[in-house]
């Protein structure tokens, strides 16, 4: 109970910090509006099957991972220079909690850049959201949100590592969104980039959801929803496993507060 | 005076990037850009299913210059304010335009090699022909549009003399140019507004004349074309040293000049 309480105050605490950042309103409301327009405009001449769907899901994506690039993986970076960092480290209620908690409500936040891709698309083009199987997609959606809170769990601990923070947080956004597919299918990319683009797990992610808006067979669909279980549990083990290593580290050289 | 104005702009541009090794310098201004650069080359391949991608090629190239003219210079009095140095430069008695100019001075160089650079190497990466140019004819284009375009990245650095969110406004005008700048899609499809907005910004024009060289050869249009790239260029550095000058004078009257 306690449990479920740590998380849901900072949780809340989380979404309130985040909003009120111009940068994070800026990923959150103006990133997946200028994405829609840019993208839809490229792909209105496209010829290619439901693309006001693809548009809108593509776009909304990306800037779900613009706010968690810019806000999940520089929170522990951001608890540093707030001074906090040593406080919520040493916590009763545990660290690791607090995190998933920071976490969990940056990208329920987040969803939102979906429907506010949406929203452009219908409200500037009329676009149509055609989904064959509603319940698949919000089945396939709750596991993306899984897999993207383990994924920038563990990107958050690597960059505890590093005092570059701003920095990397800028490197990793279009390549990521490359590489998972977000809005050029991987098969398009060259073959050698393909392995990379496999040990991602957003990139099941990303092709779960398509699944489920392309109605092709369950076979498939069940299949990429295996990997992506595997994936993100070993996201998660790794997760786990770098905490430890970064908290013995810290303890033994005394440098969680170091810029 | 001119030995002053370069130490003082080398001094600008070093502390910028002092805080940079050379690898996340590397990392940054080179790298990255490139990534982004392929990223929508790929993304209008896929797109527009096109074999030929020279449009978009130079487009992206020209967008480069955005981690520079944009971003670094847009924050330079917000960086300023940060180190405590903002102060004396407003009361220094030399003309803020000078100020202006120098910060812009190595950005614009740098924007320049970026995306000289970027245009030469993704045009290996995706088979553009750039060898059957005038490269000469083409880095004119470019140093004119990288003087319109630091012309925009100071008006929004005044900007941050007056609000706090300039990561927002950054980030927006970025968004901004990719889309009404026609390096990414033909801006005739989209409504009458946005190519009255198109044409206000930088780097449309160049973009046109860029892609003129590969296209069709017509003297007068081309020239035209870098003429008005330029006049936009000078109304932006006019409109910057107008708007430091106003934020100057509020910032003294409300006392704001270091509030953060």
């Amino acid at each position: 109970m306690q449990f479920l309480r740590v998380i849901w105050d900072t949780l809340r605490l989380q979404m309130k910090n985040s909003f009120v950042r111009p940068m994070f309103r800026f990923c959150l409301i103006i990133n997946p509006v200028a994405n829609t327009i840019l993208i839809y405009e490229m792909f209105r001449n496209s010829g290619h099957d439901n693309f006001g769907t693809f548009v809108i899901l593509g776009a909304g994506l990306m800037a779900l991972w613009g706010c968690i690039c810019f806000s999940s993986a520089g929170d522990i970076n951001r608890e540093r220079w707030s001074g906090t960092l040593s406080m919520i480290y040493t916590a009763p209620a545990g660290f690791q909690v607090i995190i998933l908690g920071k976490i969990l409500g940056n990208t329920l936040l987040s969803l939102l850049t979906l429907l506010i891709s949406f929203v452009t698309a219908r409200v500037l083009y009329g676009a149509f959201f055609y989904l064959p199987s509603p319940f698949l997609t919000l089945f396939s959606l709750f596991c993306a949100v899984v897999c993207f809170i383990v994924f920038s769990t563990l990107i958050a601990y690597l960059l505890t590592l590093s005092r570059k923070t701003t920095l990397y947080m800028n490197l990793i956004e279009i390549p990521i969104v490359l590489l998972c597919g977000f809005v050029i299918p991987i098969s398009f990319l060259p073959p050698w980039i393909h392995p990379l683009s496999y040990i991602l797990p957003p990139t099941w992610a990303v092709r779960l959801l398509r699944l489920s808006i392309q109605q092709t067979g369950n076979a498939e669909f069940f299949a990429t929803l295996a990997i992506l279980t595997l994936i993100t549990a070993l996201y998660g083990a790794a997760s786990l496993l770098l905490y430890k290593v970064i908290d013995k580290q810290i303890r033994k050289s005394a440098t969680l507060e170091v810029f | 005076m001119l030995r002053r104005f370069s130490h003082q702009a080398w001094l600008n541009f070093k502390g910028a990037n002092a805080a940079f090794s050379f690898e996340e310098f590397t990392l940054l201004r080179l790298l990255y850009p490139l990534v982004t650069l392929t990223f929508y080359v790929l993304l209008a391949a896929y797109s527009f299913n096109a074999e030929n991608l020279t449009h978009w090629v130079v487009g992206n190239s020209f967008l480069l210059c955005v981690n520079v003219s944009l971003f670094t210079l847009g924050q330079g009095f917000d960086s300023e304010r940060i180190d405590g140095r903002l102060r004396s430069i407003i009361v220094a008695p030399e003309n803020k335009l000078v100020a202006v100019l120098q910060k812009a001075a190595f950005p614009m160089l740098v924007s320049v090699i970026t995306v000289f650079a970027g245009f030469i190497v993704s045009s290996l990466i995706f088979s553009v022909p750039f060898y059957e140019i005038n490269l000469w004819l083409f880095m004119v284009v470019v140093i004119v549009s990288m003087f319109a375009a630091s012309g925009l990245g100071l008006l929004l650095a005044a900007l941050s003399l007056m609000t706090d969110s300039m990561h927002l406004i950054l980030n927006t005008m970025n968004y901004v140019l990719m889309i009404f700048c026609g390096a990414n899609f033909p801006i005739a499809q989209m409504p009458a507004w946005a190519g009255v907005l198109s044409q206000a910004l930088p780097l449309t024009r160049g973009i046109e004349a860029a892609n003129m060289l590969f296209t069709q050869n017509n003297p007068a249009a081309f020239a035209g074309l870098i003429f008005g790239e330029f006049v936009i260029g000078a109304i932006f550095f006019l409109l910057a040293f107008l708007a430091i000058k106003y934020a100057e004078r509020t910032a003294i009257r409300r006392a704001s000049l270091e509030l953060f």
